[in-house]
């Protein structure tokens, strides 16, 4: 069995989210809540976290939070390299990685963004990568990079746009029913969804995630530790993190078929590989989907349908909880729930599991946690409530 | 971000003066994209600057309609290509004509030509594309 499979587990998790430009608090005050509502979660002492991991750049360094939690000893700080979403199911990995080698062993997972204190996310996502090629040609922002992308898999690998709205409508209608949701009891209004206007073809502003202000944290212990804190363990099974050869910062030239996917074909032939799992075993999704056909991409690499059958798949009434066979984004995704750089997604994976959705899928035990569709490195993984 | 004190200086250098550039190994031929230093796959260090045509098929493509930082320049809405340039398969970011609205359609026929961008206060050469 694969080191990583059941050995550690989210034990306590905190968001303070808040709409843009709305944050009561500094970005690292914001982040300390956060941190200390997961250990309250946890009933776990703040002062023996020893660990911190974080991705997408993140600005603030582990250290400078001791003072504010009470953190005895700094044992373990790390981040996930790459710029966008494509570290967050590895920031997971990472804190396993540190529990199970004895480095640290009480991790806190987080990501905090609050506009007013460190800028526009999407300038910050790019200044990770951006040079003079893509500037001379107009391309500055990842809703271009990624529009180019969508329009090779709609035209060239004959994926339907339709799809796309589905996967946008799923979100919303689990988001209006989620009241930490930022859409919470907003009903998606299809004539503005389809009439909103261009961004870059083939996205319409529906098409993207924006950002919110807030934090996510989350307590990671070993599995045995977990048993014993205050709330019901959420398993680890298995995390991949990186690219494979003819993917990454290439200047638009990777492989020709990996091209219009999202990065993580190689990362799910290793995750299925590692836990033993399968697609068919995998009971919700919680897709990072920064644009609505990264996220089409992003089912796709990890086999929940091909280009041949996404579109009997990525059908509305099968993506949505409770009914669908399929449920994806059960707190409503980057679009409906919230985008604190997409650690939402990880939070909903964790109240999924613990019966704490507000939109449970009945019996589920497994969650796939897919981050970063379309980064250079990307990085998808496994989580249980029982194994 | 300097244009020319990386691996693609001689690519830059090539546009300033009219002529696209690129890089093949000296060792076993293959096209390098990205620019890079050492051939990933042979191991040569030897790479030579090969002049190609601007002629290209369209690869994919973008037409931008909101006002980006960076993108002042421009006028809206304006259309970014990726051009397989021919006779190597490299692809290189790049503008594309758009006076008519037309969508490009992947694998048609482009000729470029050679121009800026203005970003800031600087010109970043580029080459524009146009159908036939
Ligand atoms: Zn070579």
């Amino acid at each position: 069995m694969h080191p990583l499979y059941g050995t550690t587990a989210v034990a306590g998790v905190g968001l303070r989210q808040y709409r843009r430009g709305a944050s009561p608090l500094p970005e690292q005050g914001v982040l300390a809540e956060a941190i200390l509502a997961a250990c309250a979660d946890a009933g776990f002492d703040p002062a023996e976290v020893d660990g911190f991991v974080s991705y997408g750049d993140d600005k603030n360094e582990p250290v400078r939070l001791m003072p504010a939690l009470g953190t005895r000893e700094l044992k373990w700080s790390s981040v996930v390299w790459g710029g966008g979403g494509g570290g967050i199911a590895g920031a997971f990995g990472l804190a396993a990685a540190a529990i199970l080698s004895g480095q640290a062993s009480a991790v806190i997972v987080f990501r905090a963004l609050v506009e007013g204190s460190s800028g526009r996310l999407s300038a910050a996502v790019m200044a990770h990568h951006l040079n003079d090629h893509m500037l001379a040609a107009g391309i500055v922002a990842p809703a271009q990079v990624c529009a180019i992308r969508a329009n090779r898999m709609y035209e060239h690998h004959g994926v339907p746009r339709a799809v796309a709205e589905e996967l946008v409508r799923a979100s919303y209608y689990h988001g209006a029913r989620n009241p930490e949701a930022i859409a919470h009891d907003t009903e998606l209004d299809l004539d503005a969804m389809r009439g909103s206007r261009w961004i870059a073809e083939p996205f319409r502003l529906f098409d993207c995630s924006r950002e919110n202000d807030g934090a996510a944290a989350f307590l990671m212990v070993s599995a045995d530790r977990a048993r014993d804190l205050a709330k019901p363990p959420v398993y680890l099974l298995g995390c991949a993190n990186g690219a494979e050869k003819g993917w990454g910062d290439l200047l638009e030239n990777d492989d020709a078929a990996l091209y219009p996917t999202a990065g993580f074909r190689p990362i799910a032939r290793r995750l299925y590989a590692d836990t033993g799992l399968s697609p068919a075993d995998i009971d919700v999704v919680q897709l990072y989907e920064n644009f609505s056909a990264q996220g089409v991409a992003s089912l796709i690499d990890h086999g929940f349908c091909t280009y041949d059958n996404v579109a009997e798949v990525v059908r509305f009434d099968n993506l949505i909880a409770p009914t669908g066979k399929l449920p994806v984004n059960t707190g409503g995704g980057n679009f409906a729930q919230g985008f604190i750089h997409g650690i939402g997604t990880a939070y909903e994976a964790v109240k999924q599991l613990r019966g704490e959705s507000a939109n449970p899928v009945p019996g589920a035990r497994t969650c796939l946690l897919a981050g970063g569709p379309g980064a250079p490195t990307v990085s998808s993984a496994i989580f249980a409530n029982a194994f | 971000m300097h244009m020319n004190d990386g691996a693609d200086a001689p690519y830059w250098n090539g546009l300033a003066e009219g002529r696209l550039l690129l890089p093949r190994c000296g060792g076993c031929e293959t096209w390098l994209w990205p620019a890079i230093s050492r051939c990933g796959a042979c191991g040569c260090e030897d790479i030579a600057w090969i002049e190609r045509a601007m002629a290209a098929t369209v690869f994919s493509w973008t037409r931008t309609w909101h006002r980006f930082g960076f993108t002042e320049s421009l006028d809206l809405p304006f259309v970014s290509i990726v051009a397989t340039i021919d006779d190597c398969g490299i692809r290189l970011l790049g503008r594309l004509d758009d006076p008519d609205r037309i969508d490009p359609v992947i694998g048609e026929a482009i000729a470029g030509r050679i121009g800026a961008t203005r970003v800031g206060d600087r010109d970043i050469p580029t080459i524009i594309w146009s159908r036939g």
